[in-house]
């Protein structure tokens, strides 16, 4: 849409990205990252609503203890599913993928990505991965859990939904090597001028570290998927014990990948906590050089605890003690973060939005989550907790709990920016406020279950749990009822939401420098970079004009 | 007065260890200890997370007779030092308590001689072969006695788990894996599967029998003894019928191969170096992949033997009733 000089800057007051070309093709082969954002953005939430539904599913067989809604066999196809469709497809890409492609150029004061046509590809590579996930249903699923352990996952009398679902993770593993690529170049070239590196707001700060991870650990993964490939079809001896193989070595090569896979995941959700905080306590972040250092020493930290998956795998004692010892160690970057966040609010000016209520929230249920954390870090407790639902229940409050919540707060604070539109702000507090009871109500009972001796990846389970079972049942309804009245939010705001400002909550990065929602080219001069949270340049306007730099346009 | 139920007197007292089940091995009051310190570190942390949100909130939310966030320094080496440095003496401080505990799990329990139990895993059910040559689908203990599991599975990766005992193993195709303990209290405690292992990995359960005296195990011992061949005749048909006699002997005279006389437990130095213990795992190797590790004084000759998972756990029992001096 090229307009004749000395047009164009009236042009850009009407138009945005999302006008700016029109038709399905002009979105499914864009090379704009805002619009490949929104696409995984879709493909993403679609993707929570399937693992929810199996969920669903897995929860209600649970209500009694003779399990009895569908049979052992497609019980055990439903945790698979719901665990490989969640992590794969939800909580790795949700937030870097999604949130990330639409933020980071707009942080940077960039027009996109360093590779646009990279980041095109691994968009599609990842609808390829999920396809094949989509397909493993229909070839009749599988049951062997989303870690995938042979022997039992390579066994001779599985067909083709196990070798569909090893593409799958392979495709979806590059597509995350190349998002981490594309991040981690953007970050390092195409800052503004002006932008040093503790000018960076801290999301981005947590999505280089993740882009070290991606680039990494997930070659390995693409590695273990492929020799499990092979395994099934030519029986080379690499992780079957019956063709000479060990199945601990899966294990081994698993985990490298996916113990740091969880800080794929928990990086770009503190990214979020911190952008969050600080701007719903109109204060500049506490100690922002601690908790920028804090994600590189979790990245790294993260490469060496693998081994606390495998105590009880018949591994070397003093291997399970010295990675006892690292695990142990990862909490404290994790701490630096909770009290620099804590201290934040300290004498701030507290905003009590839809955001900033998701990561009140997150405070708590981070805060649980990696304190049992320290449970199955030590061997001596870890010993009876592993495999049961303790471990079910701590994971949950790290990666549905944490970054759940977390990707809902960053959704409802760049909402107006991605769709230049407002939300219901009722709805949005009563959505954090369902999903975070819900959340308690599902999770807390399976730590005493678990503390008990309820194994994991049970269809039928033993009387004495049952009411532990049944209130998680209760609580997932909630949670879900939480998530539907966000979607509900989500959609109204569509369908008849408020134009929303530039600037809505009074944001220093440079994303809200731009109008919402963003024009093609993201900036109509390019900006310099700025102090991140500093908000001392703002003034809100009154009525729904949102936050205006102080002496009008141009004084920043 | 309403009578106030014994696990919530220990969860309020001894706090997390009051949820867990009754203590019956000799590790778990050391597991229980730990998990204590933990929920009570946990618990501080939370509390200090939860309730300064919940101060600063109330305190600092924004409303009409507070126009702005007040002066304060955005940062202070000096918190962050205490933050980081209080953590991480913590960090220590779990770190020495759970591993000292860890350890001793796994160390032989001082007493009497172990008893000895071979443990089968498959699909989906558990098979114990005790040393007094009983099998069963139930494991038989002494109260007070130490034991010594040695777990194989016949097909894929299953978890033996006694909530009661605090004690959890993998049984992994492949290789043999090992649990110790004592038992601290007499009674039957539920054996799970905590490896999942497909259709009926939740029904895969068996019991342990704590017996409380020798008599009593004696008894059971005898129960319909004889009527299935034991681990050891297993053992002694496979070595029959595999010709192992060619090259080793069973009564220390030398051969192309070590003899078998008073060879489990012994280390031997291995051609090109480095030592190997002969044990559960060894043996399995030298059978299945003979010239891995070749004793120092003989040659690489021996051809890869198939026997199944049995037969090697039948040769390991042969092996172990080879005394020297017998």
């Amino acid at each position: 849409m090229t307009g004749a000089p000395g047009t164009s800057a009236q042009a850009a007051v009407g138009e945005s990205y999302l006008t700016h070309g029109r038709g399905i093709g002009s979105w499914l082969f864009s090379l704009d990252h805002k619009r490949i954002g929104i696409m995984y953005l879709a493909l993403i939430a679609f993707s929570l609503f399937l693992g929810g539904v199996f969920a669903m599913v897995v929860r209600f067989h649970l209500w009694n203890p003779s399990g009895g809604l569908v049979s052992n066999d497609a019980y055990n196809k439903m945790f698979t599913l719901h665990g490989a469709v969640m992590i794969f497809l939800f909580v790795i890409p949700g937030i870097p993928s999604a949130m990330g492609n639409f933020v980071v150029p707009l942080m940077v004061g960039a027009k996109d990505v360093a590779f646009p046509r990279v980041n095109l590809l691994s968009f599609w590579l990842f609808v390829a991965g999920a396809v094949l996930f989509v397909a493993t249903l229909v070839v009749g699923g599988i049951d062997t859990g989303w870690t995938l352990y042979p022997p039992y996952s390579l066994e001779s009398s599985r067909g083709l939904g196990i070798l569909l679902a090893l593409t799958g993770v392979f495709l979806a593993g590059f597509s995350s090597i190349l998002t981490g690529v594309n991040f981690i170049a953007t970050i390092h070239r195409m800052r503004a001028p002006g932008q040093g590196w503790f000018d960076l707001p801290l999301f981005l700060w947590a999505l280089y570290a993740t882009g070290i991870i991606q680039i990494f650990a997930t070659p390995v993964l693409g590695i273990t998927v492929a020799l499990g490939f092979l395994e099934r079809v030519f029986h080379l001896g690499i992780f079957m014990p019956e063709y000479g193989g060990d199945p601990v070595l899966f294990q081994h090569f698993f985990w490298f990948y996916s113990h740091p896979a969880v800080y794929i995941m928990i990086l770009p959700a503190m990214g979020i906590v911190s952008e969050v905080v600080a701007v719903f306590s109109r204060k500049p972040i506490f100690g922002y050089r601690f908790i920028a250092m804090s994600s590189i020493a979790i990245a790294v930290i993260g490469f060496l605890v693998w081994g606390h998956h495998m105590f009880v795998s018949g591994q070397s004692r003093w291997a399970n003690v010295i990675f006892s010892f690292l695990t142990l160690l990862v909490a404290i970057p994790s701490a630096i973060k909770t009290f620099n966040w804590l201290a934040t609010l300290y004498k701030g000016h507290i905003v009590l939005k839809t955001p900033m209520l998701y990561v009140l929230s997150f405070f708590a249920i981070f805060g649980v989550g990696g304190l049992t954390g320290l449970f199955l870090g030590a061997l001596a407790t870890d010993i009876p907790l592993h495999d049961t639902y303790f471990v079910v229940a701590h994971f949950h409050f790290v990666m549905v709990g944490a970054v759940m919540i977390a990707f809902l707060s960053g959704l409802f604070y760049w909402w107006p920016k991605m769709t230049g539109r407002m939300y219901d702000e009722r709805l949005g507090v009563a959505s954090a406020v369902l999903v975070f009871l819900g959340f308690n109500v599902t999770f807390i009972p399976q730590f005493l279950a678990g503390t008990q001796g309820m194994p994991r990846r049970y269809a039928t389970y033993a009387e004495q749990f049952v009411g532990m079972n049944r209130v998680s049942t209760v609580g997932a309804v909630l949670l879900a009822a939480g998530l539907l009245v966000a979607l509900w939010a989500f959609v109204a705001s569509l369908r008849s939401g408020a134009r929303a400002p530039a600037n809505p909550w009074g944001g220093a990065t440079l994303e809200w420098a731009t109008t919402s929602p963003p024009p093609h080219d993201n900036f109509a001069v390019a900006p310099r970079g700025t102090r991140p949270y500093d908000y001392r340049g703002l003034r809100q306007e009154p009525g729904q004009a949102g936050w205006v730099p102080v002496g009008g346009e141009g004084a920043r | 007065m309403i009578p106030i139920p014994d696990r919530l007197v220990g969860a309020l007292l001894g706090a997390g260890p009051g949820y867990m089940p009754e203590r019956a091995s000799s590790v778990a009051e050391g597991v229980d200890q730990v998990f204590g310190l933990l929920f009570w570190v946990s618990a501080f942390f939370l509390a200090v997370i939860v309730g300064l949100t919940i101060v600063f909130v109330i305190r600092y939310r924004a409303r009409p007779s507070r126009p702005g966030p007040e002066a304060s320094p955005d940062h202070s080496t000096r918190l962050e030092v205490i933050w980081t440095a209080i953590p991480l003496l913590l960090v220590f401080v779990i770190f020495a308590a759970s591993t000292r505990v860890y350890l001793a799990m796994t160390e032989t329990p001082p007493g009497a001689a172990p008893q000895r139990v071979q443990v089968t895993g498959k699909k989906w059910s558990w098979w114990f072969d005790h040393d007094a040559g009983k099998g069963s689908k139930e494991l038989h203990v002494l109260l007070g006695r130490p034991v010594e599991l040695v777990l194989a599975s016949t097909d894929v990766i299953h978890s033996l788990y006694v909530p009661e005992f605090r004690l959890k193993q993998d049984a992994v195709p492949g290789r043999f894996t090992r649990m110790v303990f004592t038992p601290t209290r007499a009674g039957t405690y539920p054996v799970l599967c905590t490896e999942y292992c497909g259709t009926n990995h939740s029904t895969m359960t068996s019991i342990v029998v704590v017996h409380p005296d020798q008599a009593s195990l004696d008894a059971w011992m005898q129960e319909g003894k004889g009527k299935e061949e034991t681990l050891l005749q297993v053992g002694i048909r496979a070595f029959d019928e595999k010709g192992c006699s060619a090259c080793h002997s069973v009564d220390g005279s030398p051969g192309v191969g070590p003899t078998f006389k008073g060879i489990w437990g012994k280390t031997h130095d291995l051609v090109g170096g480095g030592k190997a213990v002969v044990d559960e795992n060894y043996v399995r190797e030298s059978i299945v992949k003979p010239g891995a590790k070749v004793v120092a004084g003989f040659e690489d000759m021996m051809p890869p033997t198939p026997l199944d998972d049995r037969e090697i756990q039948g040769i390991v029992e042969y092996l172990k009733s080879l005394k020297e001096g017998t």
